[in-house]
């Protein structure tokens, strides 16, 4: 009897700890879109713009999140396009399938490659160490009895920072994609410049009109999900209120997670 | 103490920035340069500027063709599939830009193929034999001719099936071929027994020997016709001799004597004689021509001794006549009683 009743009880604690957890998940989830949505909000009214020190803020965070990035990522994104490009084109000619290189490296690299790790090194350099800079602030506050309005909360510290998160994805994989595209065709024609009528049709034919909506879509939906996922994270209070500084993995899986679901379904409407 | 809100953003640590409204501006400017560009370049690179005129290919299946890939002329691409559906009569319309600058290489009498190769995708090829002919008009509607290695592999494994089935059956253990080896086997050994290739032929060992003394007999019967033979030798030698009177010697000449010889002096003094009887006929020609002429004469003598018969005839009757008239106007018969009965 006693033994039954054991086993009742722990299967209620069982449960009630997974019925917390889905809805702990779903109360996440629900954040990142709440004030995903906010951000958007906020950033297409005017009124955001108005004021100079808003305004100045902005461009400050835009700066900051791109340039000190630019060096850097563009080196790194060089090699790794430069080992990929040489391994597509010597695997190629090995196979004597050299005419599908060049589709097979804009395909990789440029459509797929480097939005991907472009949203994951905006992500890791900024907006992740920012958001943990807002959540730090905001127990430091919640330690000290204070408690900062939602809404200058989004509008002075996640907007400018969402922003500058999405311009410096959009502005690093752009970049990145032409190095890309100028390497691949210095690696396959070398300094000859008579192959640009051909190498411009290969590209173009990669490049149709779904290809393009598609890849545009996912490097804006990268963007977003880079600036948002971290800053409501950011402002999520723990169970008790407060503002406990959460692990930097932890934010990097549900970042990454929602980076894969986009992935995916731009390859399923890539390639199905 | 009750809780005060706090103003103001975030604080940030790092520095200001100098300038930062046209770094920033600047950073914008890069960013909406790049992606109008990339949008530009990408619409140039699909064509997007050019103009293009229209071909239609009709092919009874577009397994392989997509929308968006090249047509290629020796090894160029000159267009581009824009657009697939089929056509009211189940056929497939594939329909193909051409930029005009391009469209120089495809004539009225261009061909134009689909091949589908073993590795890659289909491919669209046009083919210009007369560049002389004149241009394809816009809007032209061609066959394409369709080549599908693919498709060969099906019958061929076919093939290669029926000609396995067909080794199998030759291999097989009851089949004549090793029925004929087994036989083969049999005949090499017999071949290696101790009557031999004879013992094969003949299959048993008294034939052999039957044969053996046949062949003795075969000889000696050869030995007898060779002696037959040397006697028919001098037989002919002699028959020569007597026909073409050949000397011992045997120089081949008919030096007279012979039968051939004799012959021949015959057939000479024939000759002459020949020719002294086409004298004598010759003469006996004009000896008939001669009796023609007697002839004819005789015959012209002959009509006319019938007009001197009749005139004769005629002179007579009138003699007879008279006499007549003379006897019964001058009495010269010695007798002019009349009696009566």
């Amino acid at each position: 009897m006693i033994r039954r009743m054991n086993l009742l009880a722990s299967m209620h604690n069982t449960l009630l700890r997974w019925g917390r957890g889905v809805l702990g998940a779903w109360g996440a989830w629900w954040q990142v879109l709440l004030i995903g949505a906010e951000i958007v909000v906020l950033s297409l009214s005017p009124s955001s713009y108005d004021d100079p020190e808003e305004r100045h803020a902005i461009m400050a965070h835009l700066y900051r999140a791109s340039a000190p990035l630019l060096t850097w990522f563009l080196v790194l994104s060089a090699l790794v396009s430069l080992v990929l490009i040489r391994i597509v084109v010597a695997t190629a000619l090995s196979y004597g399938l050299s005419q599908y290189a060049l589709e097979v490296l804009v395909r990789t690299l440029v459509l797929e490659l480097i939005p991907l790790y472009a949203a994951l090194f905006v992500a890791v350099r900024y907006t992740m160490p920012e958001s943990q800079r807002i959540r730090r602030l905001l127990s430091d506050e919640h330690r000290r009895g204070l408690r900062r309005p939602r809404q200058q909360l989004l509008r002075l510290d996640m907007l400018p920072r969402a922003l500058a998160g999405v311009f410096s994805v959009l502005l690093l994989a752009a970049l990145s994609c032409f190095i890309a595209l100028v390497l691949t065709y210095l690696n396959v024609y070398g300094f000859s410049p008579w192959a640009l009528a051909d190498y411009n049709r290969s590209v173009g034919s990669v490049f149709s009109p779904a290809v393009s909506l598609i890849f545009g879509l996912k490097t804006l939906f990268f963007s977003l999900a880079v600036a948002f996922v971290p800053m409501a994270a950011s402002a999520q209070p723990d169970a008790g209120g407060g503002f406990a500084r959460r692990s930097d993995i932890t934010e990097f899986a549900r970042l990454l997670s929602v980076i894969l679901l986009l992935e995916v379904v731009s390859l399923m409407g890539n390639y199905y | 103490m009750n809780p005060t809100n706090p103003q103001g953003p975030v604080p940030d640590p790092v520095p200001p920035v100098n300038n930062l409204e046209v770094k920033a501006a600047l950073l914008l400017l890069l960013l909406l340069t790049l992606i109008v560009g990339s949008a530009l370049y990408v619409m140039y690179a699909r064509g997007a500027f050019e103009r293009t005129q229209r071909l239609v290919l009709m092919s009874d299946d577009s397994e392989g063709v997509v929308a968006g890939m090249d047509m290629t002329f020796a090894g160029f691409a000159i267009g581009k599939v824009a657009q697939l559906e089929l056509a009211e009569d189940g056929n497939v319309r594939i329909l193909v830009d051409v930029p005009t600058k391009d469209a120089k290489w495809l004539r009225s009498s261009s061909i134009f193929t689909m091949e589908k190769a073993l590795v890659g995708g289909t491919k669209i090829r046009a083919y210009s034999g007369v560049l002389s002919d004149p241009p394809l008009e816009d809007g032209a509607v061609r066959q394409v001719l369709r080549g599908d290695a693919a498709a060969e592999i099906p019958k061929l494994v076919a093939q290669v099936r029926d000609l396995l089935d067909n080794l199998n059956n030759m291999t097989g253990e009851d089949a004549p071929l090793q029925q004929s080896l087994a036989n083969l086997q049999l005949a090499t050994d017999r071949l290696k027994g101790p009557q031999g290739a004879m013992g094969l032929l003949l299959g048993n060992d008294d034939d052999a020997k039957q044969l053996a003394k046949t062949l003795g007999n075969a000889n000696a019967v050869l030995a007898r016709t060779d002696g037959l033979v040397k006697r028919l030798d001098s037989l002919v030698v002699n028959a020569d001799r007597q026909v073409f009177g050949q000397d011992p010697g045997g120089s081949g000449n008919a030096t007279g004597g012979g039968l051939v010889g004799d012959a021949r002096t015959t057939v000479q003094q024939l000759n002459g004689l020949l020719g002294e009887a086409r004298g004598s006929l010759t003469k006996l020609d004009t000896l008939l021509v001669d009796a023609q002429g007697i002839a004819s004469n005789t015959r012209e003598a002959t009509a006319d001794l019938g007009a001197l018969r009749s005139d004769v005839d005629a002179s007579l009757r009138k003699v007879d006549a008279l006499i007549n008239d003379l006897n019964r106007k001058w009495p010269f018969a010695r007798e002019t009683e009349i009696k009566l009965p």
